[in-house]
């Protein structure tokens, strides 16, 4: 598989020389693959957000380097070469809201395809698409963003990141806030993208639901390090680890944990609804047979 | 952003710490006169040796009181130039066109500095030593004098202990959105004149609208507790004046007693 995100021996203290000097990455080592669906879980304060921040060179590492869609960033790498990169990298910041200015939502939609070379008419005619993507009504694209509720609010934010049509694309708890249509409608999107067009996505979140259903990698953090590096699957599979690190279970496989310790004989956790019917089911047969037998 | 020193509060358990706050700027106000009363060599030396004692009791290390001048450091050095070139009196070593330099400006430059730098040290120990909500409390006492004349104290105190609270949040809030805006191809800080302050615009009117928000949801908030404005509220954070706030203060005065031997 080809490799999107390359990370070796990252290493980034906040501060770094004055009396606040903060370590946050120690020792990173990371590959992500072009096309895969990455979430990174973690303790709050564990260092997510800071690994987030090198995949589009909003900080530079301390030591170690990355390969990013391409770019390669090491402490030295000049901010200018970074424009090139942040191109590759859309990033949607938690509470993304926060970020709109424009009079009208197209215009703001507009403002990152145009910040990166294209041309008014092109931006806006991106502007207008994205703005479909994430189900936002033609009516409010020439309204002000201010005037929009919380959850189209964030939709527009989403589209002015999509606009810029990257092929990585970095979520920060990007349904953070947001009531359950509005989650599972995000999330939907999101997973859509990733099917159609093949991007590769970076999801940070605390839900782990969102991470069984969606998610094909997890990144586990811990104190600025890594403590896996696996499949859902794999994750999953142990509680008592999870529950060690402070990390819960997915609602299914919780459940199916629980049965599992009634003797409901699992050869793996299920991960999702979906799977746990279909084991269930599988099961079924011969627990009735058995009554009969 | 991270790098700002001024407003920081550093924890601590020290004697200054626990000093009163008000008498902590009073003295501090004060310690700034007497800078003036400065003329010689004995006086400045005693007054560093004053500072540095603080400095020691203070327990944090020098590093960050010398970090707290940087930013002044091209204002000191342009007034210390100043008074280098353009002093006149005494032996004269060097001229040129306007520009002289003398014993007596170099003597004079170096005082300069010296007041600077003192003034700089004694502020920045009040700022670190004592929490912004200490500063505006020890503020809104030393002015309660001033409702005599109709000025209202306790509406600036709560103004200026709301402002401070905030000064932290609207600087992560800045960060963030910078960031957002960075993500999204903005360059702040580059390219002509023209182009860096239209790069502005993306990050203040986010800032602003966030600010408005903020202030609405606070005022709410505050309401909601049943806040009626300054009229019969208490106190919950009570100053007591100890015995080291008078040993200070005893201090300041032998100390201004001194310098005024020493001047000549």
């Amino acid at each position: 598989m080809v490799k999107s995100i390359h990370i070796e021996k990252l290493n980034y203290v906040y501060q770094s020389g004055t009396p606040f000097s903060h370590r946050a990455l120690t020792d990173v080592s990371l590959d992500i693959e072009a096309g895969s669906y990455t979430a990174i879980i973690g303790h709050t304060g564990s260092g997510k957000s800071t690994l987030l921040q090198h995949l589009n060179g909003l900080l530079k590492p301390t030591s170690g380097n990355l390969t990013v869609a391409g770019n390669h960033i090491t402490s030295e790498t000049k901010n200018k070469e970074l424009n090139e990169l942040r191109h590759h990298v859309g990033f949607v910041f938690q509470f993304p809201e926060a970020q709109l200015f424009e009079e009208t939502v197209l215009k703001d939609i507009a403002f990152a395809p145009k910040n990166f070379g294209k041309s008014d008419e092109e931006a806006e005619q991106i502007a207008a698409k994205m703005a479909t993507l994430v189900g936002l009504p033609d009516s409010v694209l020439d309204s002000s963003p201010f005037e929009l509720s919380g959850g189209q609010m964030r939709r527009v934010a989403i589209a002015g990141v999509l606009a810029m049509e990257p092929q990585i694309l970095v979520l920060d708890e990007p349904t953070a806030g947001l009531d359950p249509k509005g989650r599972l409608e995000m999330m939907e999107m999101f997973e859509q993208l990733h099917q159609e067009q093949h991007l590769t996505i970076i999801l940070v979140t605390h839900q782990m639901n969102d991470v069984a259903n969606y998610a094909d990698h997890v990144v586990v953090m811990e104190n600025g390090g890594l403590i896996a590096d696996s499949t859902p699957q794999q994750v999953f599979s142990d509680p008592d680890w999870l529950h060690k690190h402070h990390l819960g279970l997915p609602q299914t496989t919780a459940f199916a944990a629980k049965l599992a310790q009634q003797g409901v004989p699992f050869d793996t956790l299920p991960l999702t609804e979906k799977q746990l019917a279909e084991k269930l089911a599988e099961l079924m047969p011969q627990s009735g047979g058995e009554l009969h037998g | 952003m991270d790098k700002m020193l001024l407003g920081r509060y550093i924890n601590g358990e020290s004697l200054i710490h626990h000093l009163d706050p008000r008498g902590k700027l009073f003295l501090s106000f004060y310690f700034i006169v007497i800078v003036f009363l400065c003329n010689n060599w004995q006086t400045y030396v005693l007054m560093a040796a004053m500072v540095m004692l603080f400095v020691k009791l203070s327990d944090i290390s020098l590093g960050f009181f010398i970090k707290g001048v940087r930013p002044l450091i091209w204002l000191i050095l342009f007034t210390v130039l100043l008074q280098i070139f353009f002093s006149s009196g005494g032996e004269v070593f060097w001229h040129w066109g306007p520009f002289t330099i003398t014993d007596q400006g170099l003597i004079n430059g170096v005082f300069v500095f010296c007041r600077f730098v003192l003034i700089i040290f004694m502020s920045t120990l009040l700022t670190l030593t004592t929490t912004p909500i200490e500063i505006s409390d020890g503020l809104e006492s030393l002015l309660k004098p001033l409702t005599k004349i109709k000025v209202p104290v306790y509406e600036i105190a709560l103004m200026l202990s709301i402002a401070l609270r905030f000064v932290p949040t609207l600087m992560d809030e800045t960060t963030k959105i910078m960031n957002a805006q960075r993500a999204r191809g903005v360059n702040f800080g580059e390219g002509n004149l023209l182009k860096q302050i239209k790069s502005v615009i993306p990050l203040l009117i986010p800032l602003f609208v966030s600010s408005f928000n903020r202030a609405e949801d606070l005022a709410t908030a505050m309401e909601a507790r049943g806040y009626h404005g300054g009229e019969g509220r208490t106190k919950y954070r009570k100053q007591e004046w100890r015995k080291n706030d008078t040993l200070a203060v005893i201090l300041f005065i032998a100390l201004t007693v001194t310098l005024i031997f020493l001047r000549n």
